[in-house]
């Protein structure tokens, strides 16, 4: 199931044993520990432990999510990778370029060329009007203001905000003001795209909205992104792949469906076991070999597709549905039977015996 | 400590002579056209004549300049050249200030006016018409009646309100020990000279007698203020001086104070100032100018000089 | 019995109070005791401070400098050179600003010489017509805002012309319009490093206290010594005072910028230079803004002070006037002087609050229409001031500047005003007023004083230690030793009852007034602007009436100072009144509490740690009004301050009986912040 083996190119991040300890005498500490590090023992010394050996790679156009709940570490994770925070040991690599080594030029430019970022409450800047607050980091880059406010227009047709150029932030609602944090991240067309909770402070209606924005965004622009989240249902819902923390360290990685079905610790399988799997699953899991001797129906539906989205479809149809792949060969069919089974079946220990 | 001036020094110097006001290279005999500081203080007589002086001092082609300044202060600014002159030195009142200038350096006396100062208790003169306290001015009559000049206060004595603490020290206080009258009388030391006169005018308009500390000549001499008479002051009779105590104060004087410099930069402009030489009519008469006839200072001070050109063009010749 | 000391503070303060009393009544009043009386071991000290300051302005490091004035080389130390340099700076900037409004001939003289416009008598920099400047404002004041400032500040320079105050007023405004500024700058520059560096944060935070709560009298002296006498002097004098507010308030607000704002412009690849300009200050607007406005009124209400060493302006007219005991002008004055304050406080805010609209399509005449306006302004005002020669042929040009006092006036006005208050209520306060130092303050006065050292101390670091434990004990005691040792201990006394006396009544109005002020919105507003009114309005204008109806007694003294101090206190109240939660309210309405309930049990405990710093800014007030309180007559350190400026050691003296009056202030500070910094914590307010 590694998808990413696929793409062969080199990783955009590369994190590669990163810690970050809190604490006056953490690098000490650190130092003295020779890369075991021990949680309880640490904030015995008055140490806090953010983030405790992590070792991944992101490739370009995925979309990673950190999931964990609060204080598991995985904001800081994402200003290690951004560099708002030192890490106290370790390499991280964004293109191949250790950032840790890079001087605050060299990261200045970074940041203006490569990275953008939106924030949990949003974290606009008051006194400007929506227009500038999307036009400051280009404004703060050097482009000229005619330049960047029309760029910044741009911006603000791509997140549907157009109209509200003179607006104060404060005079917006919660997914207005995060619909410019977007726009705002956007502005320097980043290659990598940091968010952090973007949709948390936002209610349950307007979050599925913008997560619905966020994916027709991400199908335009196919960015590399980092994404973090403490709800496990958006994470399923939008990742490629998924990294779980907790107490700092990353407990699994892995695409939604295999730790659905695989979780590899107690506490993944803990947040694993009351999600509905045909919010996960894609069709692929499901369907059946190609029996050409049986009848099947006109519509066809892509492997890829997460059953819930296509169940409507393939259990209106009397006969089994054919399951194409991106070149719209048809690898597969799908029964409705079997999808009945897994609406409605109960726990699915039988199915996940079926796959891998 | 003897050092050549760095060139950085140096040019600091430059730059901020430049930025003060400016150099004055060439060598003359004639006076520097450097403006000459004259102080404003808080009095109609001193300020008029301040701008009188300057009108004096302009007619002979000086720059002037005008600047405000703490009548108790000014004495440091003088040594400091910050200011060029005093042309009110009262004797009591600033005596201290100014000698302490001189005993540091830098401040030269510019010779005295003609005009005598008092400077001493008194009590408004209605306070006698109406015979408050029957047998003032003399002295003696505060044996009997301190009762009409209690305070709620004062604790049943008679009060005498002094200038501030810092114009004569405890002057007052050991005065009333030395004549055998503290027991019925008590100093209070007002914070200004505003406060004498806030006393006077809320007296008058209660009808109660109050003995205060003023001087003349004075903008109070117009609404009639009368000096007690005390036993006659001989050098060296006050306390600290080491005398009994028992005398009143002396008629004083009124001197002029420069800046060292001064009869080196302003020759010309100097002499005048040293001939510089008002009688008490004078003074009143400036005073009058602004206090009775409601004129502005400099209004004031060009028609002073413009009536009594026969006074003021000899000195300046 | 331990436990229950231990629980209950109110107890250990009982005890405290008891352990008090039996010393003041048992420890005997001998001199020579060190129970009664420290002996002053620091007397010397000034005697060294002005020593070590003559050598520094005077001694140290002399550099041969050439006089050309009177053609000789002088021996000059370095230090005065510099700080005359330093003088040099401000006052040109003053002067220009100056010129520019009223003309004259010290620019010029600047870039040329006194020999060279001597010579050349037609080298001066022509005045502009009051009708120019007055528009001027008014088309500032519309650009920055719109019609309403417009008319304001059309409104008050119209005012300050026809009332004939135009000179000194437009010598004020260039002082403060230089000294403003830069107090801002400064203050700005050291809040942002005291946000950059803890250790910055440490060394300032002392140092700003002491400026603070220092009389500025006390250090008038040393800026005498160090920048000579002038409008400089004055501005420097101005610039010490109005700078801590800015300090701090700069601190505060950064502090409360959120940390993502932060993040997000890094993110957005600021450099450390950017990230400050135009992402934390501007985001910490809203209090940097609370400092501007302080900063803008501290230097309104120094001007009289300053115009003690110097300031040219309103300050020294109004002082001449309170001289001559003509209060409708002094009044008139007052009125100017807080007028300008308002407008340069409005134009500022509107100035920080300029939006600029990308999307307008405009013309170069719409871009320039305000300076077209302006042009077409000064136009007409040329003319105008040109027709006017023709017309008054007296030598006073009114359409071009109407001098001094030949303007309306309204003295008479109030001077009747005066007379009237005093016809009407000067027998009826005359009972309450003898009653009052009688009854209350004689005798507080008398066991201030009775009071042996080991008793105060024992208060003061009892108390210390109850609300903050040893380090709190610790520090208060040490700013009452250095006091103690001092020969000043009686006068510290003195001010310390008249301070009492003052924050008491101070904070009982303060803190009602406050209270029913807050009840209601528009009543809010109205105290906050009477606030800044009488933080502006200079004091010694009130002085007077105040003497005339109880004269030269404490009980004016103590009016001028409650009539300051109150400020802080009805402000602070207001603004913890109003800062209390509304699910609390709605959380005791549903309780079924009345109104008076809700205000006892809810609003005013939530709201107590606010009135609590009300309460120490109200100390803070009262001790820098000790000053003026000299000015009616106290036999106080504020009476040894004023007396200082004539003294041999007047810059020794005076800084160090400044120091008393501030660490007075700063040992209370210590009790009621740690206090009130507790009882946040506690009802979680921060």
């Amino acid at each position: 199931m590694s998808s990413e083996a696929s793409n062969s190119n080199d990783p955009v991040i590369r994190c590669e044993n990163v810690f970050k300890i809190f604490g006056d005498n953490a690098k000490r500490m650190m130092k003295e520990s020779g890369g075991e590090v021990d949680a309880a023992k640490f904030q015995e010394q008055g140490c806090i432990v953010g983030v405790n050996n992590a070792s991944f790679d992101v490739h370009p156009g995925e979309l990673l999510i950190i999931m964990g709940l609060s204080g598991s570490g995985k904001s800081t994770l994402l200003r290690c990778i951004s560099r708002l925070t030192d890490a106290t040991a370790g390499k991280i690599f964004i293109e191949g370029e250790d950032i840790l080594k890079m001087n605050n030029k060299q990261l200045i430019q970074l940041r203006r060329s490569k990275m953008g970022m939106v924030f949990q409450s949003f974290a606009l800047l008051p006194h400007k009007t929506v227009l500038e607050n999307i036009a400051f980091p280009l404004q703060v880059k050097g482009v000229s203001t005619d330049d960047s406010i029309k760029r910044a227009g741009e911006m603000m047709e791509l997140v549907s905000l157009s109209g509200r150029e003179n607006y104060f932030p404060r005079e917006l609602s919660g997914g207005q003001q995060q619909r410019v944090g977007i726009a705002r991240s956007l502005a320097i067309e980043p290659d990598i795209w940091f968010l952090d909770e973007p949709f948390s402070a936002l209610d349950p209606l307007i979050r599925k909205e913008m997560q619905d924005e966020f994916l027709r965004l991400q199908g335009v622009l196919s960015k590399t992104i980092l994404f973090v989240t403490h709800d496990f249902d958006e994470a399923l819902r939008l990742a490629d792949r998924i990294a779980i923390m907790k107490d700092g360290i990353i407990e699994q990685l892995d695409t939604p469906a295999n730790i659905v079905l695989n979780p590899a610790t107690e506490y993944v399988r803990k947040f694993t076991e009351e999600v509905p799997r045909e919010k996960v699953l894609k069709i692929e899991t499901v369907m059946d070999p190609v029996n050409p001797a049986d009848p099947v129906s006109d519509i066809k539906v892509s492997k890829d597709a997460i059953i819930e989205s296509v169940a409507e479809v393939v259990l209106n149809s009397s006969k089994p549905v054919s399951v194409i792949d991106s070149t719209g060969a048809i690898v597969g069919a799908v029964h409705a039977s079997k999808v009945v089974h897994l609406l409605f079946g109960g726990h699915s220990k039988e199915t996940s015996g079926q796959l891998s | 400590m003897k050092l050549r001036t760095p060139k950085s020094l140096r040019t600091l110097a430059v730059a901020s002579a430049i930025a003060l006001t400016s150099f004055t290279g060439v060598a003359k005999a004639a006076d520097s056209t450097q403006p000459i500081v004259i102080p404003i203080h808080n009095w109609s007589s001193q300020v008029v004549m301040a701008y009188v002086l300057g009108g004096m001092f302009e007619s002979m082609g000086n720059n002037v300049e005008y600047v405000p300044a703490d009548s108790q202060a000014v004495y440091e600014s003088i040594r400091n050249g910050d200011v060029t002159l005093s042309h009110e030195v009262w004797q009591s009142t600033f005596g201290k200030s100014f000698y302490n200038a001189m005993a540091k350096g830098g401040v030269i006396d510019a010779g005295t006016h003609s005009a005598t100062t008092l400077e001493e208790m008194g009590v408004p003169t209605w306070v006698i018409e109406q015979d408050l306290c029957p047998g003032l001015p003399n002295w003696e009559a505060l044996k009997d009646c301190h009762e009409a000049f209690a305070t709620a206060d004062s604790g049943g004595k008679g009060r005498w309100l002094e200038g501030p603490q810092s114009w004569h020290g405890n002057l007052m206080p050991e005065r009333l020990e030395a004549l055998g009258l503290a027991d019925n009388w008590t100093v209070k030391f007002a914070g200004g000279a505003d406060a004498l006169w806030t006393e006077l005018a809320s007296a008058k308009k209660e009808g109660r007698a109050t003995i205060v500390f003023n001087w003349t000549p004075n903008f109070t001499d117009a609404e009639g203020f009368t000096f007690i008479e005390f036993p006659e002051y001989t050098p060296g009779c006050r306390k600290e001086d080491g005398g009994d105590g028992k005398c009143g104060s002396p008629k004083g004087w009124l001197k002029k104070a420069a800046n060292y410099k001064f009869p080196k930069t302003h020759p010309a402009a100097y002499t005048a100032f040293s001939k510089l030489d008002f009688t008490t009519t004078q003074i009143g008469e400036m005073a009058a100018l602004v206090d009775i006839e409601k004129m502005d200072h400099k209004d004031a001070a060009a028609k002073w000089l413009a009536d009594n050109e026969a006074v003021w063009m000899p000195w300046v010749k | 019995m331990m436990e229950l000391l231990r629980e209950h503070k109110y107890l250990q303060f009982m005890l405290l109070i008891a352990v008090f009393l039996l010393m003041c009544m048992f420890v005997p009043a001998t001199d020579g005791s060190w129970l009664w009386r420290l002996p002053p071991l620091f007397k010397q000290l000034p005697l060294m401070i002005n020593n070590s300051v003559d050598f520094l302005m005077f001694e140290w490091w002399l550099v041969d400098v050439y006089d050309p004035d009177i053609e000789e080389y002088e021996k000059q130390p370095v230090m005065r050179q510099v700080t005359r340099g330093i003088s040099g700076f401000i006052l040109f900037l003053i002067e220009f600003v100056r010129e520019l409004i009223l003309g004259g001939v010290k620019t010029i003289v600047t870039f040329t010489s006194w020999d060279w416009a001597t010579e050349n008598p037609w080298a001066r920099w022509p005045g502009l017509p009051w009708t120019v400047v007055a528009g001027g404002a008014a088309i500032l004041g519309y650009r920055l805002s719109g019609i309403g400032l417009a008319l304001f500040a059309g409104f008050t320079f119209v005012y300050i012309a026809i009332f004939g105050q135009w000179e000194p007023s437009m010598q004020t405004l260039s002082f403060v319009l230089i000294a403003a500024p830069m107090a801002i700058l400064i203050g700005l520059a050291l809040g942002v490093c005291a946000y950059k560096s803890k250790t910055v944060e440490t060394i300032l935070n002392p140092l700003l206290n002491i400026a603070q709560i220092m009389p500025h009298f006390s250090y008038l002296i040393p800026v005498m010594v160090f920048f000579g006498i002038g409008d400089h002097a004055g501005a420097i004098a101005t610039i010490i005072f109005a700078t801590p507010p800015m300090v701090r308030l700069t601190l505060l607000g950064l502090k409360k910028v959120s940390p993502e704002v932060a993040e997000a412009g890094r993110m957005a690849g600021c450099t450390d230079r950017q990230l400050m300009r135009r992402v934390l200050i501007p985001t910490a607007r809203r209090d940097i803004l609370i400092g501007v406005n302080q900063v803008i009124m501290q230097c309104l209400a120094m001007v009289v002070i300053a115009s003690l060493i110097g300031a040219k302006g309103l300050g020294n007219d109004l002082l001449i006037a309170l001289n001559r005991l003509r209060i409708g002008l002094a009044l008139e004055i007052g009125v100017c002087i807080v007028l300008i304050a308002i407008v340069l406080d409005r134009l500022s805010l509107a100035w920080a609050n300029k939006q600029t609209d990308y999307f307008a399509d405009q013309s170069f005449k719409q871009r320039h229409k305000h300076s077209i306006w302006f042009m077409g302004v000064f136009l007409a005002g040329v003319v105008l001031a040109w027709i006017g020669s023709l017309v008054f042929k007296e030598g006073f040009n009114y359409l071009y500047l109407i001098p001094h006092n030949k303007g309306l006036t309204t003295g008479p006005f109030w001077q009747a005003g005066v007379d009237w208050l005093w016809d009407t209520f000067f027998y009826t306060l005359k009972g309450f007023n003898e009653w009052f130092i009688v009854d209350v303050l004689i005798p507080v006065k008398t066991a201030f004083l009775a009071m042996p050292v080991v008793a105060t101390f024992t208060l003061a670091m009892g108390t210390g230690f109850i609300v903050g434990g040893i380090r709190s004990a610790l520090i208060v005691g040490g700013y009452l030793l250095f006091i103690a040792l001092t020969e000043w201990w009686d006068r510290a006394l003195i001010t310390s009852y008249l301070m009492t006396m003052a924050v008491l009544i101070s904070g009982l109005i303060g803190i009602v007034a406050g209270t029913l002020c807050a009840q209601h919105p528009r009543a809010a507003r109205w105290l906050l602007v009477w606030c800044d009114t009488f933080q502006t309005f200079p004091s010694f204008i009130y002085l007077i009436p105040v003497m005339m109806l109880f004269g030269v007694t404490d009980t004016s003294v103590l009016i001028a100072i409650v009539v300051y101090a109150t400020i802080p206190a009805a402000r602070y109240t207001v603004v913890g009144l109003q800062s209390v939660p509304e699910q609390l309210h709605d959380a005791g309405s549903m309780a079924g509490v009345n109104r008076f309930q809700r205000y006892l049990s809810i609003e005013l405990p939530m709201s107590f740690p606010h009135m609590a710093l009300g309460i120490n800014q109200t100390v803070v007030f009262a001790l820098a009004m000790v000053i003026i309180g000299a000015l009616i007559g106290t036999d106080d350190l504020g009476q040894l301050i004023l007396g200082a400026i004539s003294e041999k050691q007047g810059v020794g003296n005076g800084l160090v009986l400044g120091f008393c009056v501030a660490f007075i202030g700063l040992a209370i500070d210590q009790i009621l912040r740690t206090w009130a910094n507790q009882r946040k914590a506690a009802l979680g307010l921060e």
